[in-house]
C-alpha cells in the first residue's frame, strides 16, 4: 500500500502545483473605469458607457467624451468586450469600421502599453478609459468611477 | 489643354490634396490638446468574375476598387467624405460638412447617399462591411444603370433618440438636387466637375425603429421623391416627357438575432411621367439571409425579385439592348464569406440573374480588406 499512497500523495501535489501555476494571473484583480482626477465625470451607468465606446456621442455636464481602448492585455480586451460593449471581437471590429463608413467617427484610440494609457486618461479630462485597479488605485491623476469586473 | 488628375480641374486637384495632406498629418498631440480627432481608412476590394450570358462587368464589378473614407472632427464640427476609385471611374462620392446639434444629431451639407435606400446607407461602397460580393440590383448606383437616384447635394439631417430605457429610433431626412437623367443613366451633382442639365428637387426620408439604441438593428419606412428632368432629346424621346416625379416607398428591415441576420427591403416605385399623362410604377424587393458558422466563416443566400418593370418605358431606358447593360429582374444568389485574418475576407458568390434581355449565370470570387 505503500507506493500506492506515495503516488497518489505525488499526483495530489502535482494537481495543486498544476492548478495553482494554471490559476489566471489576475485572481483577485479588478477592472475599473477610470478618468482624470480633473474631470468633472461623477458617474457613467453601464448603457452610457456602452454607447460610449460603440462610437456614439456622449457629454457630461457640457463635456464630450472620448474612449480610448486597452490593448495592453489580451484578457483586458475579453473582460471589456464581453462587460463593456457585449459584443465579439469581431462583431466589435466592424462596428466601429462601419460608423467610420457611415459618418466618418472617429474610431477609439488603442493602447498597447498601460503606462501611455494612464498617461493620456490622466492628462485630458474628456478621456474615459479602463485598467486593471493595481496600475491606478495609487495614481492621484486618475480617479475611478467604477468597477467593470472583479475576479 | 488643362491637366487632370482622376478628371479633376487642376483648381479642384489642389484642394483635394490639400484636404488629403491635413486629414493624414494631424498631429496625435495636438489632436488631443484641441479635441481634434481624424479618421483615415480605405476599403479595398479585388474581385475575378466568370459566368454565361452575363452583360460587361459593371463598374462594382471592377477587378480592384478602392475606397478612401477620411473624417475630421473637432467638437460638434465634423468633416467627412468618401473618395470611390475604381480601373474605370473615380469620384468623390460624399463629401459632408456637418454640425452636431446634440449628441446623435447631425446637421450635413453636401453631397450624400438618400436616406431612402436600405442597402447603400448602410454599405456605402466599402466592400469589406457588405457580406454578399454583390448589392441588389434596385440599390444599384447610378453609373451603374441604377433605377433610383442615389446621390443628393444638398442638406442631410440624422437624429437618433432614445425610445424607453433601451430602444431608440431614427430618423434621416435630404432635401437637395437631384441627378439628371440621360440616355441611360442619371447624372448626379459631381463635386470635381461640371454639371450640364438641370437637375430637380430630391426628398427623401427614412424612419427606423432600433431594438436597441447602440445596437445594429433596425426596421422602419423609407421613402422619396425625386423631381428629375431628363438631360437629352432622345431620353425624352424614348420617354415621350421631358420631366419625371419619381416616388418611392418602401420598407426594410435588417435584424440580427445570435447568428442569424436577414435584410431585406421592399419599393414600390411610382413614376409620373408628364406628357402624356400617364403613370407607371413597378415593385422591387430582395431578402438576404446570413448566417455565421465556425471558424469564421458566414454563409449568405439573397432572393431578389421584381413586378411590372418589363411593362415600363421608364426601366426600358436603362436596358441597353447592346448588351453593355441589362436591367435585372429576379436574382438568386448563394455565398461563403471567410474572414481568414483581422479585417481582411475571401467570398465567393453564385448568382442566376434573370434580366429583361436573358438569364445569365455568373460566379465572383473576392478579396476584400479594410486598411489600416
Amino acid at each position: 500500500m505503500k507506493p500506492m499512497a506515495k503516488a497518489i500523495s505525488l499526483l495530489s501535489v502535482s494537481l495543486v502545483l498544476l492548478f495553482g501555476v494554471a490559476a489566471p494571473a489576475f485572481a483577485g484583480e479588478e477592472l475599473v473605469l477610470i478618468v482624470s482626477s480633473h474631470s468633472t465625470i461623477d458617474r457613467l451607468d453601464s448603457p452610457l458607457v456602452r454607447r460610449l465606446f460603440l462610437g456614439l456621442t456622449v457629454t457630461q455636464n457640457g463635456t464630450r467624451l472620448r474612449p480610448v481602448l486597452n490593448e495592453t492585455d489580451p484578457h483586458i480586451k475579453e473582460l471589456f468586450l464581453q462587460n463593456v460593449v457585449s459584443m465579439s471581437d469581431r462583431t466589435y471590429d466592424r462596428y466601429v469600421l462601419r460608423m467610420t463608413l457611415l459618418q466618418g467617427k472617429t474610431q477609439p484610440a488603442a493602447y498597447d502599453n498601460s503606462a501611455d494609457l494612464i498617461s493620456a486618461v490622466a492628462a485630458d479630462p474628456s478621456i474615459v478609459g479602463y485598467a486593471w485597479a493595481k496600475d491606478v488605485v495609487h495614481d492621484p491623476r486618475i480617479r475611478t468611477l467604477r468597477v467593470l469586473w472583479q475576479e | 489643354m488643362r491637366q487632370l488628375l482622376f478628371g479633376m480641374p487642376t483648381r479642384w486637384q489642389a484642394l483635394v490634396c490639400l484636404a488629403l495632406l491635413t486629414f493624414l498629418s494631424v498631429d496625435p498631440a495636438l489632436a488631443d490638446h484641441e479635441h481634434s480627432s481624424g479618421e483615415f481608412e480605405i476599403f479595398v476590394a479585388a474581385e475575378s468574375l466568370t459566368g454565361s450570358g452575363q452583360p460587361q462587368p459593371h463598374d462594382d464589378d471592377s477587378w480592384l476598387n478602392a475606397d478612401i473614407i477620411f473624417g475630421l472632427t473637432h467638437d460638434q464640427f465634423r468633416v467627412f467624405g468618401e473618395y470611390f476609385i475604381t480601373a474605370q471611374e473615380h469620384d468623390l462620392e460624399r463629401f459632408q460638412v456637418g454640425y452636431e446639434l446634440v449628441p446623435d444629431t447631425m446637421v450635413w451639407l453636401g453631397r450624400f447617399h438618400q436616406p431612402a435606400s436600405a442597402w447603400n446607407t448602410e454599405h456605402h461602397h466599402g466592400r469589406y462591411l457588405q457580406t454578399a460580393i454583390t448589392r441588389p440590383s434596385i440599390e444599384d448606383w447610378e453609373d451603374e444603370e441604377g433605377l433610383i437616384p442615389q446621390h443628393i447635394t444638398g442638406l442631410l439631417v440624422e437624429s437618433r433618440r432614445q425610445l424607453g430605457s433601451e430602444a431608440g429610433i431614427q430618423f434621416s431626412g435630404g432635401a437637395g438636387a437631384a441627378p439628371a437623367l440621360s440616355r441611360d443613366d442619371y447624372k448626379p451633382i459631381t463635386l470635381v466637375g461640371d454639371n450640364p442639365g438641370r437637375h430637380g428637387v430630391s426628398l427623401t426620408a427614412r424612419l427606423a425603429f432600433l431594438p436597441e439604441y447602440a445596437g445594429t438593428s433596425s426596421a422602419g419606412l423609407l421613402w422619396g421623391h425625386d423631381q428629375v428632368f431628363t438631360r437629352r432629346l432622345v431620353a425624352s424621346s424614348d420617354l415621350r416627357s421631358s420631366h419625371i416625379g419619381l416616388g418611392v416607398y418602401g420598407a426594410y428591415a435588417d435584424w440580427t438575432v445570435d447568428a442569424w441576420r436577414l435584410i431585406g427591403a421592399a419599393y414600390y416605385v411610382d413614376i409620373q411621367l408628364d406628357h402624356p399623362a400617364r403613370d407607371e410604377s413597378f415593385l422591387s424587393g430582395y431578402l438576404q439571409a446570413e448566417r455565421q458558422l465556425p471558424h469564421r466563416l458566414t454563409a449568405f443566400g439573397r432572393v431578389e425579385g421584381s413586378a411590372r418593370m418589363q411593362e415600363s418605358s421608364y426601366v426600358s431606358l436603362f436596358d441597353d439592348h447592346s448588351a453593355d447593360v441589362d436591367v435585372t429582374l429576379r436574382r438568386q444568389a448563394v455565398g461563403l464569406r471567410w474572414d481568414y485574418a483581422r479585417r481582411q475576407a475571401l467570398s465567393i458568390e453564385l448568382d442566376h440573374v434573370v434580366s429583361l434581355d436573358r438569364p445569365a449565370n455568373e460566379a465572383r470570387l473576392q478579396w476584400s480588406a479594410a486598411i489600416p
